[in-house]
C-alpha cells in the first residue's frame, strides 16, 4: 500500500511542477513567437508591502470611448454593444494600412485587421469603457520605480500571440531598454 | 488506503481522536484526583491509613497521568516547531530568491523555486512515510503546499502577470488538496479550503461589477458556502474521510453565514440590483449553469449524507436541521439569484429571517453533535446581528451618546448572557476547563 501512496504522492508533485513549467513555457511561447507591439505609456509608483515593487502602466488603449474615440492621431470604432467583463479586442494595425481609424470589438477580428490585442473590460461608464490587457504591472527591484515615473517618455514592447493576448517584454525608457 | 502504511495517519487520525479523548479524560482526572486526595486526607485524619500509606496511593494513582500529559504536550510542541521550522526555512529561501531577483538568471530562478519545493517534498515524505515521524513529516509537507504557492505568485510576477488575480489562489487550492488526501493532513485540508473560500470570495468581488448579474454571482457564493459544508457532511459518512471534514463544516458555514449577512443589508441588495436584469433571459447563461452545478453539488451531497443518516439512530430533530437549514439557504440564493422582485425590501426579510435560523441552527448543531467551534461561531454572528441591527435601529431614532449607551449597555448584558449560556452548553459536552 505504501507503493500506492508513493506513487499518488509522486504524481500530485509531477502536477505541480508541469503546471508551473506549463505556465513558464506558455509565457516563454508568447515572448519568443508574439509579434511586437510598442504601446505609449504613463506609470505610476506604487508600492506594495507584499507584491514587492512594481509600476502600475496606463496605456492609450486603456480609456476607449463608448462608441467612438480620438486618441492622438487615432480614431478607435467601437463595433456592436460590451459590457462590463466582456473581453474585447482592439485593432493596433490594419492590413491596408490605414491605421488612424482601428476597430474595437467583441468577436475576434479577422479580415482587414491585422495585429489585435485582447482585453477585458473593467468599467463602462457613459461613453468611456476602461479595458484591461494583462500588461498593467510591471516588477521593478526595490528603490527604482522613481527612475521610470520620472522619465520623460515611457513605452512597453509587448509580444501578442495570435489570439491577442500580450507579455511584456521590456520597458522602453526615454528610448532606451531599461535594464531592471 | 494509507492505513497500511507504517507509521501512518490512520494512527494520525485515530491520534487526533485520541488527543481528544485524552485532553477530556485529562479535565476529568484533575477532578478525580482533587476529590480523591481529600479523601485520602480525610482517612488519614481519621486513622484509617497512615501517612505513609496515604502518600503511597497519592503517588500511586497520580503516576499514569504524567505521561499522557507529556506527551499531549510532547506532541502538540513538536507539530507546532516542526512548522514553525519549515516555513521559517523555506521564507528564508524564497525571500532569498525574491531579494535577488533580478540578478539570478531565468533557469536558475526557476531550478531554485521548483527544486526547493520538491526537495521539500522528498524531504517530508521521508519523515512521514519511511522514517517513521510523522508529525515532522506533516510539517514539512505543510512547508512544502506552502511552496507551491509561493511559486506561482513568483512565477506570476516573473511575467508581469497582475498578481492582483484570484484565480492564482484557485489554481494553489487545486494544487494541494489531493496533497491533503494523500498526506493525511488536517493542517493541508485547512490551507486548501481557506485558500479556496478567500479565492473564490475575491473572484466574486471582482465579477459583481458585471453589469447584469451582480445579485447572481454574489448568490453564488452563497451556493458555494453550502456546497463546501455539504462536502464536509459527506466527509462525516465514511471512517476513512471523517478526519478531513472539519475544515470543511467551518470554511462552509462561516462563507454562508457571511454571505447571508450581507445580504441583510437593505443598501447592498440595492447596489448589487441597481445593475443586475430583472429578466432571467438577460442573465449570463455561464454564471447560471455554474449557480445550477454548484446547487447540485450541494443537493447531492446532502441526499448522500442523509441517505445514510436515515438509517443512523439519531434523532429526527438531529437528523433533518442541517439539510433543511442548508436546503433553505439554497432555495434563498435562487431567489435572489434570478431577482424576481424590484424592490430591495422583500430580500432583506427573507435574508434576516435566514441568517437568525442560520445562526440559531448553528449553535443547536454545535450543542448536538459537540462541535465547539460552531457554538462559538453561532455566538458571535449572533452578537453582531444584534450589533447591527441595533444601530440600525437608533441611528435616527435616538440622540448618538444615548445610543452608544444604550448600546453598550446592551452588549454587555447580552456579553455576560453569552458566556454564561456557553459556559452551560460546553459544560454539558465536559470541555468547561478546557475552553473556559
Amino acid at each position: 500500500m505504501i507503493f500506492k501512496v508513493k506513487r499518488l504522492f509522486i504524481v500530485v508533485i509531477a502536477l505541480q511542477i508541469v503546471f508551473l513549467l506549463g505556465l513558464v513555457g506558455y509565457r516563454e511561447t508568447i515572448l519568443a513567437v508574439g509579434r511586437t507591439a510598442i504601446l505609449q505609456t504613463v506609470p505610476v509608483d506604487p508600492r506594495d508591502l507584499f507584491k514587492g515593487e512594481y509600476v502600475t502602466l496606463r496605456y492609450e488603449i486603456s480609456n476607449l470611448g463608448s462608441t467612438q474615440v480620438n486618441q492622438g492621431s487615432k480614431i478607435y470604432r467601437l463595433l456592436g454593444e460590451v459590457n462590463n467583463g466582456d473581453t474585447v479586442y482592439v485593432a493596433l494595425s490594419n492590413i491596408d494600412g490605414d491605421e488612424s481609424s482601428l476597430d474595437v470589438q467583441t468577436d475576434e477580428p479577422s479580415g482587414r485587421t491585422d495585429l489585435f490585442i485582447k482585453g477585458k473590460v473593467g468599467t463602462k461608464n457613459s461613453d468611456v469603457i476602461t479595458v484591461e490587457y494583462g500588461v498593467e504591472q510591471y516588477f521593478i527591484p526595490e528603490g527604482r520605480g522613481l527612475e521610470i515615473e520620472q522619465a520623460e517618455e515611457v513605452e512597453v514592447r509587448v509580444k501578442i500571440n495570435r489570439s491577442g493576448i500580450a507579455a511584456i517584454e521590456a520597458l522602453i525608457v526615454d528610448g532606451q531598454d531599461w535594464k531592471p | 488506503m494509507t492505513s497500511e502504511t507504517p507509521n501512518n495517519d490512520s494512527a494520525q487520525d485515530d491520534g487526533e481522536i485520541f488527543e481528544r479523548s485524552e485532553i477530556i479524560s485529562t479535565v476529568q482526572s484533575d477532578s478525580r484526583q482533587s476529590w480523591l486526595k481529600g479523601r485520602i486526607n480525610l482517612w488519614r485524619e481519621s486513622g484509617l491509613i497512615t501517612d505513609d500509606q496515604s502518600e503511597s496511593i497519592i503517588n500511586f494513582e497520580a503516576a499514569p497521568e504524567d505521561p499522557i500529559r507529556l506527551g499531549i504536550r510532547f506532541s502538540r510542541l513538536i507539530v507546532v516547531l516542526s512548522t514553525l521550522g519549515a516555513i521559517l526555512i523555506g521564507a528564508g529561501i524564497i525571500s532569498f530568491i525574491a531579494a535577488n531577483w533580478q540578478g539570478i538568471p531565468v533557469i536558475a530562478k526557476l531550478a531554485l523555486l521548483i527544486g526547493g519545493q520538491t526537495a521539500t517534498y522528498w524531504v517530508a515524505y521521508q519523515f512521514q512515510f519511511v522514517r517513521g515521524y510523522p508529525r515532522v513529516g506533516g510539517a514539512i509537507m505543510f512547508a512544502g503546499a506552502a511552496w507551491f504557492g509561493a511559486n506561482v505568485f513568483l512565477v506570476a510576477r516573473r511575467y508581469h502577470l497582475s498578481t492582483d488575480n484570484p484565480d492564482l489562489l484557485i489554481w494553489w487550492f487545486i494544487g494541494v488538496l489531493p496533497l491533503a488526501y494523500i498526506a493525511k493532513s488536517k493542517a493541508i485540508t485547512v490551507m486548501a479550503v481557506g485558500i479556496f473560500v478567500v479565492g473564490i470570495s475575491w473572484k466574486t468581488a471582482s465579477e459583481t461589477d458585471n453589469s447584469v448579474s451582480g445579485l447572481l454571482v454574489t448568490a453564488i457564493l452563497l451556493f458555494a458556502g453550502a456546497a463546501i459544508y455539504s462536502i464536509g457532511l459527506a466527509h462525516l459518512q465514511r471512517a476513512s474521510t471523517k478526519f478531513f471534514a472539519a475544515p470543511y463544516l467551518v470554511g462552509g458555514a462561516l462563507l454562508t453565514i457571511v454571505v447571508t449577512y450581507m445580504f441583510t443589508f437593505d443598501e447592498v441588495v440595492k447596489d448589487y440590483s441597481r445593475n443586475s436584469s430583472v429578466n432571467i433571459s438577460e442573465m449570463s447563461g455561464g454564471y447560471i449553469a455554474l449557480a445550477a452545478i454548484v446547487s447540485v453539488i450541494t443537493l447531492v451531497s446532502l441526499v448522500m449524507t442523509n441517505w445514510t443518516s436515515i438509517r443512523s439512530e439519531k434523532r429526527p430533530s438531529a437528523r433533518l436541521l442541517e439539510p433543511a437549514i442548508i436546503t433553505l439557504t439554497v432555495i434563498a440564493g435562487w431567489f435572489i439569484a434570478i431577482h424576481t422582485f424590484e424592490s430591495a425590501a422583500l430580500y432583506v426579510v427573507v435574508f434576516n429571517l435566514l441568517l437568525v435560523i442560520q445562526i440559531l441552527g448553528i449553535i443547536a448543531l454545535g450543542v448536538i453533535n459537540k462541535r465547539e467551534a460552531f457554538v462559538n461561531i453561532g455566538i458571535v454572528f449572533f452578537v453582531i446581528d444584534l450589533s447591527t441591527r441595533y444601530i440600525e435601529l437608533t441611528v435616527d431614532m435616538l440622540d448618538t451618546s444615548l445610543a452608544f449607551i444604550v448600546g453598550g449597555l446592551l452588549l454587555l448584558g447580552v456579553g455576560y448572557g453569552m458566556e454564561r449560556a456557553r459556559r452551560r452548553l460546553l459544560r454539558q459536552f465536559g470541555m468547561m476547563k478546557v475552553t473556559q
